[in-house]
């Protein structure tokens, strides 16, 4: 990490400001209180056992998830019932799921141009010649004629991650975007997330991938029980947990 | 360091393979297999030669009247005088290139969105599709585009029951997915609708739809109209295979998964964007076989229409049974030969059925 990127994020303001965020499933009360701002440029990586609500969180920032009270503003975007805001707010923002989430029914290449074309009104030459382009990014522009479901899961990870930034996004979420994969493929999608965080892109990742989070990840986030525990650089959660909880977690995941 | 050499792959052992192992791994497997494979030669060998004998080797083939039936076996001739109106009804003969053309036009549409590209198969093909029931009426009428009137008191036949199949699931195609979109959906109002209009029309026997169509539905056009009973009967087929397909469709919806709504979410598409690009695609595709189930019951339902005096293959077939210079007691022939048609027709869309499968099937490896 070095300093000048540092200071570029501290100059600009945030991009995403959650404040007091609660959210319940039925009667139980997943998210608790939630209060987080990232700032532009960020990279974030959010750990914790499972079922702490880390997933929900993230997944609140483009509403695929409600929420109940609280607010939560994107890119100056209040996030209300509105549709057109929700819209907006989920063009600036990209997302990586753990299953990929391809589209079983079009090639690479048309699950890369659809949002492009149908949200972004490109013309079609256009959005073809950015995604060959990130295909490229991503190392595998040979696969562009293929369906989903002829690739490995590492390659349709990349091709999730080309497809998200086809849409040019300000913010990109990742949900536990390796633990789907087999093990000898975790380096080629984590490979391509360095890279992206090297170019400036804001990242909020959910991963127990701790290599990942010790070389990019400006701030590590432990959650447990719906509620954010410690927040601090990866040096100092990582060599000096605060907590007893964030203790035992590291001892659980870190002593094999 | 020891490099690695993967092992050759070797041929499968001799007997695991071959068409003589086949046969004893699917015939001879077990005693109990082998005797029902023996019990299933013997009766085959009971009934197999006379029924060849009969319905080929002393067959009529020859002759135009009842008369020329002389040989014991089936009566083809029967068949043969009758082909006509079997196949295109009372409809005037020098007009049957209308029909035909109907057909023709059905079968390359129906091709059409086989072959063409993606792109003009959405554009074109889809589009040809929804308006081929009424182009098709157009024509069989031929008032609107000039040609000489055919009133639908006419129409009839194996052509009859084609195009009527067609023309409903055409219409039932939109139709059932909205209902079907409409039973998921969060606003209670439009729910209770589906859910009443699917519930309906699957709950209520399609006999009894088809009356309701004939005597009551006239009943609730303002008075002085005229609607034509074939029309009714199209509505009513319509929103019969409506609901039914819409329960396929809530299938099909079910069993896409979740991720999938979610991802299209996250890309920012509109929901009916997301619905249309990415849900019905799938949706399609995994509810494939059953539309063909429920299209193959529909066309063969189209027979019931006989109740209703519509003079579709089955009424026509009845007709010429009981056709004064034919009354020799053909019933056999007649109906084996509706039989035969509608077997060969149905079969076929089950082919056409699993080929569309496989050409979909892109693979939903998770």
């Amino acid at each position: 990490m070095t300093s000048e990127h540092q200071q570029g994020i501290e100059k600009n303001d945030n991009i995403i400001v959650i404040e007091a965020l609660n959210k319940w499933y039925g009667d139980f009360h997943v998210l608790k209180d939630i209060n987080l701002k990232v700032k532009k440029g960020e990279r974030i990586v959010i750990c914790g056992p499972s079922g702490s609500g880390k997933s929900t969180m993230i997944r609140c920032i483009n509403r695929l998830e409600e929420f109940q009270r609280g607010s939560l503003v994107v890119d100056g975007v209040e996030m209300i019932e509105d549709v057109k805001n929700i819209e907006a707010i989920r063009r600036e923002v990209g997302m990586v799921f753990q299953h990929f989430n391809l589209f079983p029914h079009l090639t690479i290449l048309e699950n890369l141009t659809l949002g492009p074309i149908w949200v972004q009104k490109k013309p079609k030459k256009e959005a073809e010649a950015t995604a060959m382009k990130y295909l490229e990014r991503v190392q595998i522009p040979d696969q562009a004629f293929k369906f989903p479901g002829q690739l490995s899961g590492g390659q349709q990870q990349r091709v999730a991650i080309a497809r998200s930034l086809c849409m040019s996004p300000e913010i990109m979420l990742f949900d536990e975007p390796t633990s789907a994969l087999d093990p000898e493929m975790i380096k080629e999608v984590l490979d391509v997330m360095i890279e992206l965080a090297e170019e400036g892109m804001t990242m909020l990742c959910v991963t127990h991938e701790m290599g990942f989070a010790k070389k990019v990840a400006d701030r590590v986030i432990f959650m447990d029980a719906g509620e954010i525990v410690e927040q601090d650089t990866p040096d100092e959660i990582f060599n000096n947990p605060q907590t007893d909880r964030l203790q035992l977690f590291l001892s659980q995941i870190l002593d094999h | 360091m020891r490099t690695f050499k993967p092992l050759p792959s070797q041929p499968a052992p001799k007997e695991t393979v071959g068409a003589v192992n086949w046969i004893r791994e699917n015939f001879f497997s077990s005693v109990g297999n082998s005797l029902a494979t023996l019990a299933i030669l013997m009766l085959l060998a009971i009934i197999l030669p006379p029924a060849i004998d009969w319905l080929f080797l002393s067959a009529n083939w020859q002759g135009v009247t009842q008369a020329d039936c002389t040989k014991d076996g089936a009566c083809w001739s029967f068949v043969k005088a009758w082909s006509k109106q079997f196949f295109y009804g009372s409809y005037p003969s020098d007009e049957l290139w209308r029909i035909n053309l109907c057909l023709l036009a059905l079968v390359a549409v129906i091709i059409a969105s086989n072959v063409l590209h993606k792109d003009w198969r959405n554009k074109i093909a889809i589009p040809l599709f929804l308006a081929l029931p009424f182009i098709s009426i157009v024509i069989l009428d031929g008032r609107p585009i000039g040609l000489s009137f055919v009133s639908t008191d006419y129409w009839g036949g194996f052509s009859l029951n084609v195009l009527l199949a067609a023309a409903a699931i055409i219409i039932a195609f939109p139709l059932s997915f909205l209902w079907a979109l409409g039973r998921r959906s969060d606003m209670p109002m439009i729910r209770s609708v589906c859910v009443i209009l699917i519930e309906f029309f699957r709950g209520v026997p399609v006999l009894a739809l088809f009356f309701m169509g004939s005597v009551m539905l006239p009943l609730f056009f303002p008075e002085g109209t005229n609607v034509d009973k074939l029309l009714r009967v199209w509505i009513v087929l319509t929103l019969f295979m409506s609901g039914y397909m819409a329960e396929v469709f809530r299938g099909g919806f079910q069993a896409v998964p979740k991720g999938q709504y979610e991802a299209a979410d996250s890309l920012g598409l509109s929901f009916w964007q997301k619905t249309l690009l990415i849900i019905l695609p799938q949706v399609i595709k995994i509810s494939m076989p059953n539309i063909l189930a429920t299209f193959v019951m529909l066309f063969k339902n189209t027979t019931f229409l006989l109740i209703i005096g519509i003079f579709e293959m089955l009424s026509t077939t009845q007709t010429a049974l009981t056709n004064s210079n034919w009354l020799g007691g053909h019933a056999t022939e007649g109906y084996l030969f509706v039989a035969l048609v509608f077997w060969i027709c149905c079969f076929s869309m089950s082919m056409i059925s699993s080929s569309i499968e496989r050409k979909l099937d892109t693979s939903h490896k998770k």
